[in-house]
């Protein structure tokens, strides 16, 4: 499966070409994939060592010093680790960065959840003039951190080691528009990230037993386009959210939260509410986590069985 | 003898007018933020957002009526906005925020945040060679902070020579953890370092020589070995006056004892 990491790599060598405000700030992390930046533009590279609270203050003193600043390392460390400090140091104090985090919710798979991080998109999605961006392709990010990385605000990328492998269907990807990626009238399912290949198989699954599935793709969980949640879920009154993040302040709520008051609809959510402890492969994981498209769909089913009169 | 009775008094003022203020915490600091204004800092009033101006940062933000008298004694802060700290609808509150104040460079109050952040301005401008000077406050209570010891670390392996950073050595920590050995733990994370009075003059002289400051190839730590509450017998050390505010006869004492 694909890792975003070297598109990373790439894109933030293209535009340290031509920005010269662009500096990188890795936490003992990525240093052979970000050679070449390193080596074209050595005084605005820092691996700053493993102090990850520290390394987000250093680097909003960086933007107050007039330099946009590209954060990097794990999820858990970069956000859970150093909230506070992005919420006051950029957040309260209005400075911008762009923070970069890889192994998603649970890619590392085998050293445990210690590198997992579940509630780091809500963390940052609640700090005001910030965006959430979370790619399921190369393509994907490439286009958003370009169009997005001189904004306003703390941005986030989260960036997987899995991407989808949809990669047809999600180009042109553009913050706060989602992208139906199957037609359907009778359920609408809705994910986000790496996550679309779960919600393709089970759709699939769906498909073949005859019920009619429309899949929405969310790759920018802030800011959220609402519309095409609502005007799918008041075609089919069903909404069913697939996603690795928390189910606190995670991709079901927010749909909710979107369309509540103005549509009645049945929901099911698949999210992640404990620790997806042990170790082995991506799928063991998700199986773990009752992420698997067979369970997922065998509860799809179960629900939309009973639903009908 | 005593340095800056008028900024105390006003401290004083203003902090019973508001009923809000770390009066022993202000007095700590009050000597050494004035010196720094006085003596060491280059800005203009033209230059609140000018990317060349020397900065300071008050890490310690609990001690923000001591920044506010002196960015007023400078003609930074006007007096209509310092008299109207901690009214409704003020910019000015128990911390202070950047966003809301020109010149107010760091919104802090959570310990912690102002050093490594001034860190990092002193990076970038290091990176730009601005030539500019980054002076942080921090106290010794706010050394329990690890983000304080992680950024004393990057900023001495940055080699960042054009970063001050002031300790108010007020043995606030020691009510609690005491923190031992102030200058030797700075000086092993790679710092020069000196050890002065804060609140006298030629101490703060000896300390803040430009010639001094500018031939550093080292972070520079002043320990300052301050008195919480300086100049106000009753106010000195560690106790209920950290946070209250003096009623109507404590203020006669308090002035008495400043005039």
């Amino acid at each position: 499966m694909t890792s975003l990491r070297p598109q990373f790599a790439e894109t933030i060598s293209r535009i340290g070409n031509i920005d010269s405000d662009l500096f990188v700030v890795v936490g003992d992390i990525s240093h052979g994939l970000l050679s070449e930046f390193r080596e074209n533009h050595p005084s605005r590279y820092r691996n700053i060592g493993i102090c990850e609270p520290a390394m987000i203050s250093v680097s909003a003193g960086l933007n107050a010093a007039g330099f946009n600043p590209v954060i990097h390392t794990i999820a858990p460390f970069l956000i859970e680790r150093s909230f506070e400090q992005i919420k006051l140091d950029f957040g309260y104090q209005k400075f911008n960065c762009n923070l970069i985090s890889v192994g998603s919710s649970f890619d590392y798979v085998k050293l445990g959840c210690s590198h997992h991080s579940y509630i780091d998109v809500a963390l940052i999605a609640s700090i005001e003039d910030s965006k959430v961006f979370i790619p399921g392709s190369k393509n994907e990010f490439d286009t958003l951190f370009t169009d997005n990385y001189q904004s306003s605000g703390v941005k986030y990328f989260r960036l997987t080691e899995n991407g989808h492998g949809f990669d047809g269907l999600t180009n042109d990807a553009v913050a706060g528009k989602n992208i139906v990626v199957r037609q359907g009238t009778e359920i609408t399912i809705v994910t986000l990230g790496p996550s679309l290949r779960t919600a393709m198989a089970v759709s699939d699954m769906l498909e073949k037993d005859g019920i009619s599935v429309e899949v929405i793709y969310v790759h920018s969980f802030k800011p959220f386009d609402a519309n095409s949640i609502l005007e799918s879920v008041s075609k089919t009154g069903a909404l069913v959210s697939i996603s690795q993040l928390s189910t606190v302040g995670g991709l079901g709520s927010l749909c909710v939260n979107a369309i509540s008051g103005k549509v009645l609809f049945d929901y099911l959510n698949f999210e992640i509410d404990s620790f997806i402890r042990g170790y082995g492969e991506l799928e063991d994981l998700q199986n773990r986590a009752n992420h698997s498209p067979e369970h997922i769909f065998s509860k799809i089913v179960t629900t939309f069985e009973l639903r009908k009169p | 003898m005593l340095l800056n009775n008028e900024l105390r008094l006003k401290i004083v003022n203003l902090a019973t007018g508001a009923g809000e203020g770390h009066i022993p915490s202000s007095f700590s600091i009050v000597d050494l933020i004035d010196h720094v204004y006085g003596n060491v800092l280059r800005i203009e009033k033209n230059q609140a957002n000018d990317l060349k101006r020397d900065y300071f940062i008050l890490s310690k933000g609990h001690g923000a009526l001591a920044l506010y008298v002196v960015l007023n004694k400078y003609g930074f802060l006007s007096d209509e906005d310092l008299n109207s700290y901690g009214q409704r609808d003020s910019n000015l509150g128990g911390h202070p925020d950047r966003v809301s104040t020109d010149f107010v460079e760091a919104s802090t109050g959570s310990l912690g945040h102002g050093f490594p952040f001034a860190v990092g301005i002193a990076l970038g401008n290091q990176v730009r060679n601005y030539g500019n000077r980054v002076i942080a406050l921090l106290g010794d209570g706010e050394c329990h902070e690890g983000s304080v010891w992680e950024a004393a670390n990057i900023a001495a392996n940055q080699g960042l020579n054009n970063l001050v950073a002031i300790v108010d050595w007020n043995e606030s920590a020691m009510q609690l953890m005491p923190i031992d050995m102030m200058a030797e733990k700075w000086e092993s994370f790679g710092w020069d370092v000196i050890v002065i009075d804060g609140h006298s003059k030629s101490g703060l002289n000896y300390a803040f020589d430009l010639e001094l400051l500018d031939g550093k190839t080292k972070p520079y730590a002043v320990i300052a070995k301050n008195i919480k509450g300086r100049g106000v017998p009753f106010l000195e050390g560690h106790g209920v006056w950290h946070h209250k505010i003096p009623n109507a006869h404590e203020l006669e004492q308090i002035m008495e004892a400043l005039r």
